[in-house]
C-alpha cells in the first residue's frame, strides 16, 4: 500500500542474518533492546525476561521473518494491554497470551501459524515469545509499531486498513472476553472498557492477518533489530556518553540534572526541564506513557515517532517515565525510529496525536532525523 | 538528651555519645561473633574515656549489619514457608522463585499458593478459602515450616487476606512467627514477597540478637529505651526490631551518610566513605540519602526495599599499590581486616594505599620510617590516580553541574585528597570514623506511605493530604513526637497506559522520637 514503507532502511540490512531462534543468551540483549525502544515507556521488561529465562531454558523459541512463511500463512499477534503496574502484583502467565491467541483462532476458524509482536518496545517484545512456546509456534521477526506506542490504533496495520478484530481479552482469573467484529472506531473504547472489567491489564491477541499482508503491511526485522541494539549498549554501556551515544547510532541532546518535573494528567502531557551542563541549554522533554519529544532552548531537535532515550548519568540505566526525578543527572538520547512512518501518518503517531503543537528545528541545529533516519550500525 | 548511639558491624563495634549537637565521646571495639561481646567492651571503655553515667542515657540507638550478614551468609535462618494469595493468577511465578539455591535450602523453601488476592482497585480477584489455606498450613507444618511468610496480590491496596490468614495461624500454632507482607514491603509482588521471606527466614535470629541486646544494655546499668535503626535512616524499637529484622538492612550506608552530614552542618553534600577494600560515594539531599531508582538484589534475591544509591569503586585503605612497567594501579585488590599486620608501616610486605598515604606525610599510622624509602614519583602517580577516580564517582553521582561540599568519612578516608575537583570543599570531623554509631544517635522516628489511590476530578489536593495525614500518622505511631513531624519527601508517579486517573502516591513524615516527655528536656 505504501511503497516508502516497504523500502524503508533497516538496520539489520546489511547484518549477517536475522534471527532464527530466541536462546536464554539472547535475552539480556532483547531485554536491554525492548527497553530502549520503550521510549521512556512499554513497561518493565523485567518480569516478562523472568518468565522468558524460565522458558527458553526449557527449549528455545523459533523466529521467521514474514517473507520466510507461506503467503497466506496465519499470524496472531498478541501482548499485554493496560498498566504495567498491574503486572507488577498480578504477574503475568504465558498461557493467558496462549489463551487470548486460541479464542482469535476460534473466531477466524483456521489455527494461527506464528505469534506476531504487536510493539517492540518494552515489556510486549517479549511476550509474544512467551505466548509462542506456550503454543509451540515460532515467533514473527517483525512488528506494527517500531517502538512502544500508547494506542492500539497506532499499528502499521490500523494505518493501511487492516481490521483489529477479531480480537480477545484474558485475564489470569480464568475471564475471556472475544469480540468477533467491530468497527475501527470502536476498537479503543471496547478495550478501555474489557481492560477496566478485568483489573486495569489483561493477555491481548488481535490482527490475525496472513504473512502476504504483513509482507506489505508490517515492519519487517524488528525482533532482530531489537536484540542487535540491545547488544551494542550492552557492550557500550560503560563507555563515555558521546561513545555510548554513537554506538548505539544516536545523537545525545542533553547531559544534564532535571531541574523541574511536572507529571502527565490523565491524556494531557507532562515534561522534564533540564539544564544541559555542556552549554547551559534549557531542555524540555514531553511525556506522557512515553517521552514525545525533546525541545532545546526553544528548538524541537527530536519528536515522535523517533525514539527518544534517557538513562542515568551515572551506570547508562535507561529511565521509564515514572523514573525521572528532579535532581537526578540523565542523558537524552535521540535514536532513529526502526520504521520509517510515512507522513500521512503524522495524526497517528507524531507529536499532534498527543495534543503537542512544537516549534521545528530552524537551520542551525542539526534536523531531527525523524523524517530520514541516519543508520550508523553496519 | 542524652543519647547513646551504637554501630555494630561486622568488623568493629562503634560507639559514641551525643547530647543535642555535640559528641561528648566516642570509641571503637572489635566485634564479636555473638554481636553483643563489642558491645560490652565499647560501652566499657565509653564510660573510663569520657565519665558516662548510665542512668542518665535517654535513650539507645542501636545500627546493625547483623542480619544482612546472616542472609549473606545463609547461616541461622529458619525453617520458612510462604504462602502466597493469588491463584489462579501469578501461579507462572511461585514463592521463592529464582532465589539461589543455597539460600533457598537454606530458608526451607516451602512454597504455596492459595486462590484469592485483590484488583487495584481494592475488589476481590476470588474468596478468600479457608479449608483450602488451613490445608496448605497442615502441609507446611508437616514439611517442618517453623516460620510463616504471607503475601497476597495488592495487599498494600487491600491486606484482608494476609491479616485474616494471621489470625487463623495464632489459632492454630499460637506464637509460631508470621511476617506480612503488606507491613514490610511496597508495590511489586515479587519484590515485596522476598523482603517478608527474607524476614521470616530471620526470626528466629532476630529474637535471639533482639534478646540479647536488651540484657547487654540492662547490665551496662542503662535503663532508657532501646530502638534499632532502620533503612531509610528512622528507628523502630527493640520489639518492633524483634519483629521486622529486614527493616535493617540498609541502615549501615544510610547512618554512614547521616552522621557525616551531622559532622559536618551540612545537609546536602556528596558523602564518600572509605573503607578498607572500597570508596562508597552516596548523595545526601535534605538531609536523607538519595534513593537508587532500580531495585537491589541481596544475596541474589531480588527485592524492593529502596536502598541509598551508592556507588563504590574499589579503592581503600587496604589497597594494594602495584607499579610495573611504568604504571601504577590501586586496588581493586586488598588487604581488607588484615591491614595492621600486612601493611608496610605495619612490618608487613605488602604496599598499600595506607603505606602511600602515610609516606605523603598525610597520616601518621604505624612506623613512617618502613615507608621512607617510597619513591616520591610513585607516591605521587598513586595519589593522583586515588583522586582521579574518586573525582570521576563523586562526579557521576552528583546532582548538579556545580561543585558540591564533599563529607569525607572511615578509616581510609586520609585518602580523599583536600583539593578534589568537582567539591566545593572538602570536609573532615575529628570523629568522621565512628559516623555510623552517630547516624544511629540521631535518628528520628518516621512513617510511610507507599500506595495506588483512585484520584477523581477536583480532588488531587485532598488524595494527597490525605497521605500526608497517613504518614504523620503513622510517624507518631512508630515513636515520634506530635507538634515535631513534618513530611520530608512526597511523590506522585499516574499510573501509565491505564485510563482514568490512579496514581502511586508515596509520601515519607518524620518527627523528633518522644520518650514519654520523661527525658526530653
Amino acid at each position: 500500500m505504501n511503497g516508502t514503507r516497504r523500502t524503508s532502511p533497516h538496520p539489520t540490512a546489511a547484518a549477517p542474518a536475522g534471527l532464527n531462534r530466541l536462546t536464554p543468551a539472547d535475552l539480556p540483549a532483547l531485554a536491554a533492546g525492548a527497553t530502549l525502544l520503550g521510549s521512556g515507556g512499554g513497561g518493565d521488561v523485567a518480569l516478562p525476561a523472568r518468565l522468558l529465562r524460565h522458558t527458553l531454558a526449557a527449549a528455545p523459541v523459533p523466529v521467521v521473518p514474514a517473507a520466510a512463511l507461506p503467503e497466506d500463512a496465519l499470524v496472531v499477534h498478541a501482548g499485554e494491554a493496560g498498566a504495567p503496574d498491574v503486572l507488577s502484583e498480578r504477574l503475568p502467565c504465558a498461557e493467558d497470551f496462549a489463551r487470548a491467541v486460541r479464542a482469535v483462532e476460534t473466531a477466524t476458524g483456521r489455527t494461527a501459524d506464528a505469534v506476531g509482536i504487536i510493539e517492540i518496545g518494552g515489556l510486549n517484545a517479549l511476550a509474544p515469545a512467551l505466548a509462542a512456546a506456550e503454543l509451540g509456534l515460532p515467533v514473527l521477526d517483525g512488528d506494527l509499531m517500531g517502538r512502544a506506542l500508547p494506542r492500539i490504533d497506532q499499528t502499521t496495520l490500523a494505518l493501511d486498513g487492516h481490521p483489529a478484530c477479531p480480537f480477545a481479552l484474558t485475564s489470569p482469573a480464568g475471564d475471556t472476553v472475544l469480540v468477533p467484529t467491530c468497527t475501527p472506531r470502536a476498537v479503543a473504547p471496547l478495550l478501555h472498557a474489557d481492560i477496566a472489567a478485568l483489573g486495569g491489564a489483561a493477555a491481548l491477541a488481535l490482527h490475525p492477518v496472513t504473512a502476504g499482508t504483513l509482507r506489505t503491511s508490517g515492519i519487517p526485522g524488528s525482533l532482530t533489530a531489537c536484540v542487535r541494539l540491545g547488544e551494542r549498549y550492552l557492550a557500550a554501556r560503560d563507555a563515555p556518553p558521546a561513545e555510548l551515544a554513537a554506538r548505539l547510532g544516536a545523537r545525545l541532546l542533553c547531559a544534564g540534572r532535571i531541574d523541574e518535573l511536572r507529571p502527565r494528567h490523565g491524556a494531557e502531557t507532562g515534561s522534564v526541564t533540564l539544564h544541559d551542563h555542556r552549554d547551559g541549554a534549557v531542555v524540555r522533554v514531553d511525556l506522557l506513557d512515553e517521552l514525545l519529544a525533546v525541545t532545546v532552548d526553544g528548538e524541537t531537535l527530536a519528536a515522535t515517532p523517533d525514539i527518544i532515550v534517557a538513562v542515568d548519568a551515572a551506570g547508562h540505566a535507561p529511565l521509564r517515565c515514572d523514573q525521572l526525578r528532579t535532581g537526578r543527572t540523565v542523558l537524552i538520547l535521540h535514536l532513529p525510529a526502526l520504521h520509517r512512518w510515512p507522513p500521512e501518518a503524522a495524526h497517528l503517531v507524531g507529536p499532534r496525536a498527543y495534543g503537542l503543537t512544537l516549534t521545528p528545528a530552524t537551520g542551525k541545529t542539526p534536523a531531527p532525523a525523524g523524517a530520514a533516519p541516519e543508520r550508523s550500525s553496519t | 538528651m542524652l543519647k547513646l548511639g551504637i554501630d555494630v558491624g561486622g568488623t568493629n563495634t562503634d560507639a559514641v555519645l551525643i547530647r543535642d549537637d555535640q559528641v561528648l565521646g566516642a570509641t571503637k571495639a572489635s566485634t564479636t561473633a555473638d554481636v553483643t561481646g563489642g558491645i560490652v567492651t565499647a560501652l566499657r571503655d565509653l564510660r573510663e574515656k569520657s565519665g558516662l553515667e548510665p542512668a542518665a542515657i535517654g535513650a539507645v540507638m542501636i545500627g546493625t549489619t547483623h542480619f544482612i550478614n546472616a542472609l549473606v551468609e545463609g547461616g541461622s535462618l529458619a525453617s520458612t514457608a510462604a504462602i502466597r494469595f493469588g491463584l489462579p493468577a501469578t501461579r507462572a511465578l511461585p514463592p521463592f522463585v529464582d532465589w539461589p539455591e543455597p539460600l533457598r535450602t537454606a530458608a526451607g523453601g516451602h512454597s504455596y499458593l492459595c486462590h484469592g488476592g485483590h484488583e487495584y482497585d481494592g475488589t476481590q480477584i476470588g474468596p478468600f478459602d479457608e479449608a483450602e489455606f488451613r490445608a496448605v498450613l497442615d502441609k507446611a507444618v508437616q514439611a517442618g515450616a517453623e516460620s510463616f511468610a504471607l503475601s497476597s496480590v495488592f495487599s498494600p491496596v487491600n491486606a484482608e487476606f494476609e491479616t485474616r490468614a494471621a489470625q487463623i495461624i495464632a489459632e492454630q500454632l499460637p506464637g509460631a512467627p508470621v511476617s506480612l507482607s503488606h507491613e514490610i514491603g511496597r508495590m511489586g509482588l515479587l519484590g515485596r514477597e522476598n523482603a517478608t521471606l527474607i524476614n521470616a527466614a530471620l526470626r528466629s535470629l532476630a529474637e535471639h540478637v533482639t534478646a540479647g541486646l536488651t540484657r547487654t544494655v540492662a547490665e551496662a546499668g542503662i535503663t532508657a529505651p532501646v530502638f534499632l535503626s532502620q533503612n531509610d535512616g528512622t528507628l523502630m524499637d527493640i520489639d518492633y526490631a524483634r519483629r521486622y529484622p529486614v527493616a535493617t538492612f540498609a541502615s549501615g550506608p544510610t547512618n554512614s551518610m547521616r552522621g557525616a552530614a551531622f559532622l559536618s552542618r551540612t545537609r546536602s553534600c556528596a558523602v564518600v566513605d572509605v573503607g578498607g577494600t572500597t570508596t562508597d560515594v552516596g548523595i545526601l539531599q535534605n538531609g536523607f540519602p538519595r534513593e537508587a531508582s532500580t531495585d537491589v538484589s541481596v544475596a541474589g534475591v531480588q527485592t524492593n526495599f529502596r536502598m541509598p544509591d551508592v556507588l563504590s569503586i574499589g579503592i581503600g585503605g587496604g589497597s594494594h599499590v602495584a607499579h610495573t612497567a611504568g604504571r601504577t594501579a590501586v586496588g581493586p585488590e586488598s588487604v581488607g581486616y588484615r591491614l595492621t599486620e600486612r601493611a608496610l608501616v605495619f612490618g608487613g610486605d605488602q604496599l598499600t594505599a595506607t603505606d602511600i598515604a602515610v609516606a605523603a606525610g598525610r597520616a601518621d599510622i604505624g612506623d613512617p620510617a618502613r615507608v621512607a624509602h617510597l619513591e616520591r614519583s610513585l607516591v605521587d602517580a598513586a595519589l593522583a590516580g586515588i583522586g582521579e577516580r574518586m573525582a570521576e564517582t563523586v562526579d557521576r553521582m552528583r546532582v548538579s553541574a556545580e561543585p558540591v561540599p564533599v563529607v569525607a568519612v572511615g578509616g581510609g578516608s586520609i585518602l580523599v585528597p583536600e583539593d578534589l575537583p568537582g567539591a566545593s570543599q572538602v570536609v573532615r570531623s575529628e570523629h568522621h570514623a565512628v559516623a555510623n554509631a552517630i547516624g544511629a544517635a540521631i535518628a528520628q522516628a518516621g512513617g510511610e506511605v507507599d500506595r495506588v489511590f483512585s484520584i477523581g476530578p477536583q480532588q488531587r489536593e485532598a488524595v494527597l493530604d490525605e497521605a500526608r495525614q497517613e504518614a504523620v500518622d503513622r510517624a507518631v505511631a512508630a515513636g515520634a513526637r506530635p507538634g515535631t513531624v513534618e513530611i520530608v519527601d512526597i511523590e506522585e508517579v499516574p499510573l501509565a497506559y491505564l485510563p482514568g486517573n490512579a496514581a502511586r502516591v508515596r509520601a515519607k513524615a518524620v518527627g523528633e522520637l518522644s520518650l514519654g516527655g520523661d527525658n526530653d528536656a
